[in-house]
């Protein structure tokens, strides 16, 4: 029973030790989600050499803790910062923003922090319960089922969750050659290594990671700082009222149903269901001239569907070994890195360690919630940190992590080099995170590929010989051309902002025309 | 704030630069393919050898490279990534790009000569100085003040192996 199994993680996840490292990564996931230019993918990229002294259990706790900290950082960035940030969290910025400029930031934070606690609680649990069932019908998956799996998640991180589907797929294509290089596992062949003895082990991926987010990061602020002091919105205000509560508990619950199944799904991302909570609360509210205006419902609603995303996306991690955002690709490689390979076996092979690290998301959670609504003072403070030496900072801290690996200065030109690569990315839309997820699933892909072709003898029909595998792999080619078809019949996506007046605008129309009647 | 009639950054850019990324990209999957056709197949693999999925990824990215260099060039634009520290309007300082790079590139090969925290502190001094620091002095004080804390910590408490320099491992020979 999963109650039980749970129970038992909570023994293993309370002791001091493990208690510790929790606290250790909330804290600096919640530091990396407020400063803005580095997140939790690269911090636990930088972190993966730690996996080479601390224990299994403890390493992945603390990568779980900056995984969900993060997410609550990110909240306070957009609600303070007069600026866009991440794609995640620009729809709590619409309205959080504008209340924190109404003078009732201190609002907006308490039900940001409330939701994300309030959506991480419910979510983790539902990720309890549902991972056993998941294993269950996992557990009779073929190769050829295996790397349907893949597909999906390939056709899903590049064409669904980015604007553009083509520049996702281009990503994807650099990270699939990324992972290419090196030493074919199964011939001991070597491919792409230019002849470079160092590139025989292949491309570590603390590299890549460090690379495409920190280097490539630092180097596009560059290009285009935004010039002068930060300007940081004071939180002023009282906490939530009861009014605010009253107006906040709806929406956290309808975000937590909207942010878990996007999540669980392979498909997942946590930008979608933000979008379809924000539209549903502007729907269903009482206030609606609110609106545009700084509407609490528009915080709550978005920043509960975020963090319920971020619970959900563990579900395939967990159960399936399949990554649906660049920080579960990169817990992936930690999971390699101590020899474990996440599947359907995970639960059986590892179940106390997966317990354990479920327990402690829901420690965290708690943690977290004391670390943001008393401590947000101190978080804010991070924000003023002077640009250039925030940058450089980071760059030091990228020099540190990937210099660790190998202790190899050819890392570092490497370095460089790919993170001139994520400067142009940046610089033309492509996103990163299809890149980091092909590095790292690709070769997961390729083996089970292999795999399964040569049980057939090479005959390609058995990719398509369970029901399971067609009906994944027809639904990756629907992910693959539905956003064609979609954006050739009604034109491209609504953008944020379009998303935040375009009811307006139809309420308008409809009260001109019934003014005409 | 309202919505400005002006479109951002990303819709103003020309697009010389994305369709030579796109291009080398295709050249890219060529690459692909061509250098797949060169991994040796060891005789006892029967059926799907070491070659299957590079062809594969080869011609994805062939396709993927030459279908959007065509849409770039037709004028379609990807919204440049957002960032909290990211001005859109503003023009692109490539000196600064330049500066960092080469400051990097410089801390890279330093490293096994002066020791991790100096080459960083050099590093910091100069990326601080080309985002607009104010002095030269106080960055690479900071920078130095850093690398050689974050040193400490990592060699002596977790054991990570990185070059300290002459002077700071005599320093700290002791701990």
């Amino acid at each position: 029973m999963a109650i039980d199994e749970l129970l038992g993680g909570f023994a293993d996840a309370l002791t001091p030790l493990n208690l510790l490292f929790a606290l250790l990564g909330v804290l600096l996931g919640t530091a990396v989600g407020v400063l803005p230019g580095i997140g939790p993918a690269m911090t636990v990229a930088l972190l993966l050499p730690a996996t080479y002294v601390l224990e299994p259990t403890s390493a992945l706790i603390m990568f779980a803790g900056i995984y969900y900290g993060g997410m609550y950082g990110g909240s306070t960035t957009s609600i303070l910062l007069n600026t866009p940030g991440e794609s995640s969290s620009i729809m709590t910025a619409l309205e959080g923003n504008k209340m924190a400029k109404a003078g009732r930031g201190s609002a907006a934070l308490a039900t940001a922090a409330i939701g994300s606690f309030v959506a991480g609680t419910i979510a983790t649990v539902l990720l309890a319960l549902v991972a056993p069932t998941v294993v269950e019908l996992a557990i009779g998956v073929t190769s050829a089922d295996y790397f349907a799996l893949a597909v999906i998640a390939f056709v899903a991180v590049a064409t669904v969750l980015g604007s553009s589907p083509l520049r996702g797929l281009a990503a994807l294509c650099l990270g699939l050659y990324l992972g290419l290089v090196g030493t074919d596992v199964l011939t001991g062949q070597e491919r792409f290594t230019l002849g470079i003895p160092q590139l025989s082990d292949g491309i570590d991926v603390v590299v890549v990671a460090v690379a495409l987010f920190a280097v490539g990061e630092a180097l596009h602020v560059a290009s285009r700082l935004r010039r002068g002091a930060v300007q940081v919105i004071d939180h002023q205000g009282s906490w939530m009222t009861r009014q605010d509560f009253r107006r906040s508990w709806a929406p956290w619950l309808r975000g937590t149903a909207f942010g878990f199944p996007f999540g669980a799904l392979p498909a997942g991302g946590a930008e979608i269901p933000t979008f379809l909570s924000y539209a549903t609360e502007r729907k269903l509210t009482k206030h609606p001239e609110e609106f545009g205006k700084g509407a609490i419902e528009g915080v709550a609603g978005p920043e509960a569907a975020n963090n319920a995303a971020a619970a959900g996306v563990l579900v395939p991690l967990l159960t399936l070994g399949i990554p649906t955002s660049a920080t579960a690709a990169i817990i992936l490689a930690a999971f390699q890195g101590y020899g474990i390979q996440p599947g359907p076996t995970l639960l059986t092979t590892e179940g106390p360690l997966v317990w354990a690290l479920i327990a402690s998301l829901l420690i965290g959670n708690a943690m977290l919630l004391v670390l943001n609504l008393p401590l947000v003072g101190l978080w804010v403070k991070l924000l003023r940190i002077p640009r250039p030496y925030l940058y450089a900072g980071i760059l030091a801290f990228a020099s540190l992590g990937s210099f660790a690996v190998n202790a190899d200065p050819l890392d570092l030109v490497l370095l460089l080099l790919l993170g001139l690569l994520g400067f142009v990315m940046r610089r033309y839309g492509w996103p990163v995170a299809p890149a980091v997820i092909g590095l790292i699933l690709g070769p997961i892909a390729e083996t089970n590929l292999r795999r399964a072709l040569a049980i057939s003898n090479g005959d390609l029909g058995v990719l398509v010989d369970t029901w399971f595998s067609r009906v994944v792999l027809v639904l990756a080619a629907l992910a693959l051309v539905g956003p064609i078809v979609l954006r050739a019949v009604r034109g491209p996506r609504p953008s944020p902002a379009e998303l935040q007046h375009a009811d307006a605008a139809a309420d308008e129309d409809d009260t001109v025309r019934s003014a005409d009647r | 704030m309202s919505t400005s009639t002006t479109p951002p950054g990303a819709q103003q850019r020309g697009h010389t630069g994305e369709a030579v990324l796109a291009a080398l990209l295709a050249a890219l999957g060529v690459y692909l393919l061509v250098d797949a056709g060169a991994i040796a197949v060891p005789g006892s693999s029967n059926t799907v050898g070491p070659r299957f999925f590079p062809y594969a990824v080869g011609g994805l990215t062939v396709l993927t490279g030459a279908a959007l260099a065509l849409r770039v060039l037709r004028g379609d634009r990807g919204p440049a990534e957002d960032s909290e520290d990211i001005d859109p309007d503003a023009p692109t300082d490539w000196r600064a790009v330049g500066v960092i790079a080469v400051a990097f590139l410089a801390h890279a090969l330093l490293i096994n000569v002066i020791g991790w925290p100096l080459a960083v502190a050099l590093m910091f001094a100069a990326v601080a100085w080309a985002l607009g620091a104010v002095g030269i002095v106080r960055p690479f004080l900071i920078g130095l003040l850093l690398g050689c804390v974050v040193w400490t910590v990592f060699v002596k408490a977790l054991n990570v192996a990185l070059p300290g320099g002459t002077v700071l491992e005599w320093m700290t020979s002791w701990i």
